[in-house]
């Protein structure tokens, strides 16, 4: 019973073999720095030939050595950055629309906000003047509208992540589908002995595509080449595929299942998904509430100053700002709550001509808020964190780009390049790696140096 | 006398200036080799960033000097010009610097892992050949 069952036999001898070998090497890779580590050694042997009647079949494994060994490492890391690289320029492309909303425009909140404070400047010198009333309560409402539109700016972003993630699910699995079709003929011509040399260049584009949308791990086994998302749910098994599936969360928002129904949207990473996950779920909710904590304690402060003073009719001062009850919805439904400006409560002790409030209701913007700062250091915190980010998704993205490029030249460096020699290449860069870092600290240092420098 | 002083430090920010043009393309030159996998326009380059960095903060020291012994003293910091150009410079230094970082960060872990690779196999060395080789973890003979 030579043939079919005999190659098939043999073929998965080899597999299990190889894997062998790779597992040892893996092994021997994670412990390369392990004090007392001992070193597992694949050992190979040939298979006999096997003859049945007139049928000479078998042979036996060979594993190729390290050069498969490294171009699987370099499949690996290839797969990663590609994953990473998408994520980086994922969130570099969000950050930069993110941006725009704290950028000076004139009704950013920076901007407004500072009318409003030079609003309540002008009133204190000259408070009974209408028109410098009037321009407070319409600063007041501009810097409203800027809450509401940063807030719904970032709400929008998020909105437009979750609509990435129904969409990029739906790309994974198309592809995942195809490529388990592939796979399936992949096997079938490996069966009858052809070269699926064409087909296997398909399913590696498709691989890499895949790799693009979401951070994925490729072993083999039995059953062929799996392919499983970060967390370990299986995207592909060797003809086979398995669906993710999106279902709206509680928070209305999609979640991501695999194909079992289990909810695995935190474990994902890397890719433009796990981006669209990370800036939907961390990201932005973190601007957020950062906006909605300064919305509701600077308007709170504002309000209890208006509460000490008494307005143009000798009541006591009403609520200038009006905040939703829920925190999470601050800055998108704060508004000025009064409509008349002589609501404003300028007196400190209910006469007409006093404007001894006004200095309570000024230093509501530059004192110190629940959290800690001032308004404006507040507001400026979050500026920071957003530009810092949007420089940073920048960042890793050229620099994951060229680490990409340095893999592929090293996958490619194929002809004229001995494994000597390449080995060699890589400790002396890695030697030079250490004395660069000492450089990289330097320039830090300069940094700070330059500043005192010239200033 | 002053004059003197002033045209002495004028002098050294504007050696500054040019290290901090010549290290910014330090930094690129080592990016681009880093992704060329070539080791000895790396090393090369680092060479040029140690003896730059090294003239810089020689140069930074003393202009820093210059400024402490002569506080008030009528010596003007850099002319707005140059003073501009000097913080332009090291800003853009600093956006390349984290780049690169961050290049070595990524870089680092890829070539540890190549190396570890190579440090731990003890089979026989065999090349392979063939334009499919990326993608072969193993061969079967039958």
């Amino acid at each position: 019973m030579g043939g079919l069952n005999t190659t098939l036999l043999i073929g998965m001898q080899a597999l299990e073999v190889a894997q062998g070998a790779l597992s040892a090497t893996s092994n021997n890779i994670a412990n390369a720095n392990t004090v007392g580590y001992t070193r597992e050694i694949p050992q190979l042997s040939e298979n006999q030939l096997s003859v049945s009647g007139s049928h000479v079949s078998g042979g036996g494994v060979s594993l190729d050595g390290i050069k498969s060994v490294r171009d699987q490492l370099l499949n690996i890391q290839i797969l990663q950055q590609t994953a990473a690289k998408n994520s980086a320029d994922t969130t570099s492309a969000a950050m930069d629309q993110l941006q725009n909303f704290f950028t000076t425009s004139g009704n950013d909140i920076a901007t407004t906000f500072s009318s409003f404070s030079s609003g309540l400047a002008q009133l204190s010198s000259n408070s009974s003047n209408s028109a410098s009333q009037q321009a407070v309560l319409a600063d007041g409402q501009a810097l409203a509208r800027s809450f509401n539109a940063t807030a719904n700016g970032l709400t929008g972003v998020r909105s437009q992540m979750d609509t990435q993630v129904s969409q990029t699910v739906a790309q994974i699995n198309s592809l995942s589908q195809q490529i388990a079709q592939l796979n399936g003929k992949l096997s079938q011509l490996s069966a009858a002995g052809k070269d699926g040399g064409t087909i296997q260049d398909q399913r590696d584009v498709m691989v890499q595509q895949l790799s693009q949308l979401t951070g994925i791990t490729i072993s083999n086994s039995s059953d062929g080449e799996v392919i499983t998302t970060g967390n370990g749910s299986p995207l592909v098994m060797g003809s086979e595929s398995y669906s993710l599936q999106t279902s709206a969360g509680t928070d209305g928002q999609q979640r991501v299942l695999d194909s079992n129904g289990n909810d695995i949207t935190a474990s994902i990473q890397g890719g433009k998904l796990g981006a669209s996950i990370a800036l939907r779920d961390q990201t932005v909710p973190g601007y957020l509430t950062q906006l909605n904590t300064l919305a509701t304690e600077f308007a709170t402060a504002f309000n209890a100053a208006q509460a000490k003073g008494f307005d143009a009719k000798g009541n006591v001062g009403k609520d200038f700002f009006s905040i939703p009850a829920n925190a999470a919805g601050a800055a998108a439904g704060i508004s000025v709550a009064i409509t008349d400006a002589t609501k404003i409560a300028m007196s400190s002790d209910g006469s007409s001509g006093s404007n001894g409030n006004v200095a309570n209701l000024s230093a509501a913007l530059t004192g110190a808020l629940p959290s800690g700062s001032s308004p404006a250091d507040t507001y400026s915190n979050l500026l920071f964190n957003v530009g810092n980010d949007a420089s940073n998704a920048s960042t890793n993205s050229s620099a994951i780009g060229q680490n990409l490029l340095q893999l592929t030249n090293l996958q490619g460096s194929v002809s004229g390049v001995s494994i000597d020699e390449e080995a060699t290449n890589l400790i002396r860069f890695q030697t030079a790696y250490e004395a660069a870092a000492r450089i990289i600290s330097t320039i830090q240092h300069l940094n700070s140096v330059t500043m005192n420098m010239v200033s | 006398m002053i004059s003197d002083a002033m045209q002495d430090r004028n002098g050294k920010l504007e050696e500054y200036l040019q290290l901090l043009h010549s290290m910014a393309f330090e930094l690129e030159r080592a990016m681009s080799a880093i992704s060329q996998n070539s080791a000895s326009a790396f090393e090369e380059s680092l060479a040029n960033q140690e003896a730059f960095s090294t003239r810089l903060l020689e140069l930074a020291d003393d202009i820093s000097k210059t400024k402490q012994q002569n506080p008030g003293a009528g010596i003007p910091v850099a002319g707005d010009g140059l003073s501009g150009e000097i913080q332009s410079a090291s800003n853009s230094l600093q956006m390349l610097n984290r780049r690169y970082s961050a290049l070595l960060k990524f870089s680092s872990h890829s070539v540890a892992l190549m190396v570890s690779l190579f440090s731990s196999f003890q089979g026989q060395l065999q090349e392979g050949s063939g334009s499919r080789l990326k993608v072969q973890t193993w061969s079967c003979r039958v």
